[in-house]
């Protein structure tokens, strides 16, 4: 039924215009935004003036280097560094230790048959679900409790509990797909456990491993709800620095730094894409 | 007795997904020797994989021991036990070219590069990959697949091999050269060559002794002829080759010739040194043993054809013997001769000798 609908003419028109507004509702937002930071009217950025750099330099060299307006709003670019580079060692070590923990994880769920397995399994991926809010308030209170002082150090241990859940999950997809006779083969062949592992099992779930990270990173990179409760006062990121900045009025800066944000995690992300389609 | 790998009351019991348990190995005593081509045959499901995971280390059995000249292997893990095995499934390493699998478990022993790169030459050549070295498996065939890991293990020089099914995803062709070529291998390597199979032919033309498995059970374990002429039970002559079996009671006995009486009054004779006048037994005459013209000496049976079967070299006709069963007789037909005659409803006599049967009890005659 629906097979010979599509196959009509005019219903398939229909479909394609279905298809592409879908997309430019997807995409228009960001289209904006992006055409935003090169309008160099500093009041109003729907009405566009003439194109500048202008916001990009003032996000790299300061306010000195645009115009004198805009120098009380601009922040310094000492503090843009700072946050960008608390957000790349959170970022970093959290999707680091995620993907380690989120792997071996894994990779035991796999191998053993225990007793509350599945509950287990349900538990692990239970932090996904649970939403931010109450994550972030669960994990204030609990460093608050335990004595933390709230620094970069809460927030890589807070990314770090929801992180290993979605290593834990892109990493078991992959080992599902495993041949287990292949470990055996190996331990057949005269390996011991770790050599196998380092020689069979992990060449096997690398593209999972690589894609658990990368997906990890992008999430911790623009986490903004849990950070937010566990961060500490020298401890802010990236995207606490621009919901900041928005507190205090939409400004063109936003968008340039916005663009160059979605750049990276583009980056990020075709990087990821590409190593998977060579590793199959 | 040789005393090389001992199975000993084997027992391995399986949870299944419902809360039970099966015996996946009951009680399964094996005595294999050094050298021979044992075949574990028996249908899907009997546990034949389960016993070369025993044997190889990957299961742990719940009952019982394997002993090794000698030696229990119970504490001994899988990647220390002299033994290798070709999986069903092959289990080549798709990350690794062919010369990279079969150098893995020299690499893993860190033999010497020099050695290595020799011996892995060595095993390519023994299993006709020469020059295949470079390839990846996905770039292999089935059969050179198998080929690969069968090399891989036998470059390890292990005592025994162990092959799980490994020709059954080959097509019939492959599976018979293969068939050849493994044979020959284990004669010129002199290991024991373990191999699994639920296929009969292929377990009685390669074997040097055969264990038919049922239920987790050993039902017999001989030499492949007397698998096939002397079955020790109704399982084994069921499994291995056709056989007509007829269950009757001994009503007489006069000196090795039995006269069996089946449920419906027939009479069969039948040799053997076993059995007594009142005994339940079963008679099992292969197709081969009833032909359709005879001498003298030997007995006869009248039926009526039910159907007949061409299957090239010759034709298979079932034949109603008022015994309770069909009787599948083999029969070779030349060009132009008289098929006709053995169609549907013919009525034949077929002519059997009372030495060609051999006497099995009956379970539950
Ligand atoms: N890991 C397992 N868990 C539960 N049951 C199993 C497991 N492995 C095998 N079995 C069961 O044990 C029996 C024997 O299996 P297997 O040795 O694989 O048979 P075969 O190789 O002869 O076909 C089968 O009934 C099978 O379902
Ligand atoms: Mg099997």
């Amino acid at each position: 039924m629906f097979e010979r609908i599509m196959s009509s003419k005019g219903w398939w028109r229909l479909f394609q215009a279905y298809g592409l507004v879908f997309l430019i509702f997807l995409y228009l937002p960001l289209a904006l935004i992006f055409v935003y930071s090169f309008n160099a009217n500093p009041i109003n950025m729907a009405v566009w003036t003439e194109f500048t750099f202008d916001w990009y330099k003032t996000i790299f060299f300061g306010a000195g280097t645009a115009g004198s307006f805009d120098a009380a709003f601009t922040e310094s670019p000492d503090r843009i560094f700072e946050v960008v580079r608390n957000s790349a060692i959170v970022a970093l070590s959290a999707s680091t230790i995620s993907t380690v923990i989120g792997t071996a994880t894994a990779i035991a769920i796999r191998r053993y048959d225990f007793v509350g397995k599945k509950v287990y399994q349900a538990l692990l991926v239970l932090p996904m679900i649970v939403p931010d809010i109450v994550l972030g308030i669960a994990l204030l209170i609990f460093f608050v409790g335990a004595g933390f002082e709230l620094s970069l150090l809460t927030v890589i241990i807070g990314h770090t509990t929801f992180l290993s859940s979605y290593v834990f999950v892109v990493v078991s997809a992959r080992l599902a797909g495993m041949d287990m006779s292949l470990e055996r083969a190996s331990a057949d062949l005269g390996a011991g456990p770790l050599t196998t592992f380092r020689r069979v099992t992990l060449p096997q779930i690398m593209p999972g491993v690589v894609g658990g990270f990368l997906l990890a990173f992008i999430i911790s990179l623009d986490d903004v709800v849990i950070t937010y409760f566990i961060a500490g006062v020298g401890s802010q990121t990236l995207p606490l620095f621009i919901l900041a900045m928005m507190r205090r009025g939409l400004r063109p800066q936003i968008n340039a730094l916005a663009i160059l944000l979605l750049s990276f995690t583009f980056t990020v992300a075709a990087i990821g894409l590409y190593l998977r389609s060579r590793k199959s | 007795m040789d005393g090389f790998l001992q199975i000993r009351s084997a027992t391995k019991m399986y949870r299944t997904p419902e809360g039970g348990s099966i015996r996946a190995l009951d009680d399964v005593t094996l005595h294999i020797r050094s050298n021979e081509f044992i075949s574990l045959l028996g249908p899907s499901g009997c546990g034949k994989t389960t016993l070369l995971k025993c044997i190889a280390g990957f299961e742990d059995l719940d009952h019982g021991d394997i002993t090794l000249t000698g030696q229990s292997l119970t504490r001994i893990p899988a990647h220390r036990r002299p033994f290798n095995t070709v999986f069903q499934n092959y289990a080549l390493f798709p990350h690794l070219t062919v010369e990279r699998n079969v150098a893995y478990g020299l690499d893993v022993a860190h033999v010497e590069r020099k050695e290595r790169t020799r011996r892995v030459g060595e095993a390519l050549e023994q299993v006709g990959l020469a020059g295949f070295g470079a390839r990846m498996p996905n770039q292999l065939s089935g059969g050179q697949q198998q080929r690969v890991a069968v090399a891989r293990s036998l470059v390890l020089k292990p005592k025994v091999l162990l092959l799980d099914e490994p020709l059954s995803a080959l097509d019939r062709k492959m599976r018979e050269s293969m068939q050849i070529e493994l044979k020959s291998l284990q004669h010129s390597v002199g290991i024991t060559f373990i191999f699994v199979t639920h296929d009969q032919e292929e377990a009685l033309s390669m074997s040097d002794r055969v264990a038919v498995l049922a239920s987790g059970k050993v039902q017999q374990l001989a030499s492949p002829k007397e698998i096939y002429d002397e079955p020790q039970n109704e399982f084994v002559a069921n499994f291995v080759g056709t056989s007509n079996i007829f269950k009757g009671k001994v009503i007489a006995k006069e000196g090795r010739t039995l006269t069996l009486k089946t449920a419906n009054g027939r009479e069969l004779a039948v040799a053997s040194d076993r059995f007594g006048v009142g005994d339940d037994a079963c008679a099992v005459l292969r197709p081969e043993h009833l032909k359709l013209s005879g001498e003298a000496r030997d007995r006869a049976i009248k039926g009526t054809v039910t159907q007949s079967v061409f299957v090239g070299s010759e034709m298979h006709l079932h034949v109603d013997v008022g015994l309770g069963r069909t009787a599948v007789v083999r029969h070779r037909h030349n060009k132009g001769s008289t098929e006709a005659a053995y169609g549907p409803g013919a009525d034949v006599t077929l002519y059997y000798t009372p030495e060609a049967a051999h006497v099995i009890e009956c379970k539950g005659a």
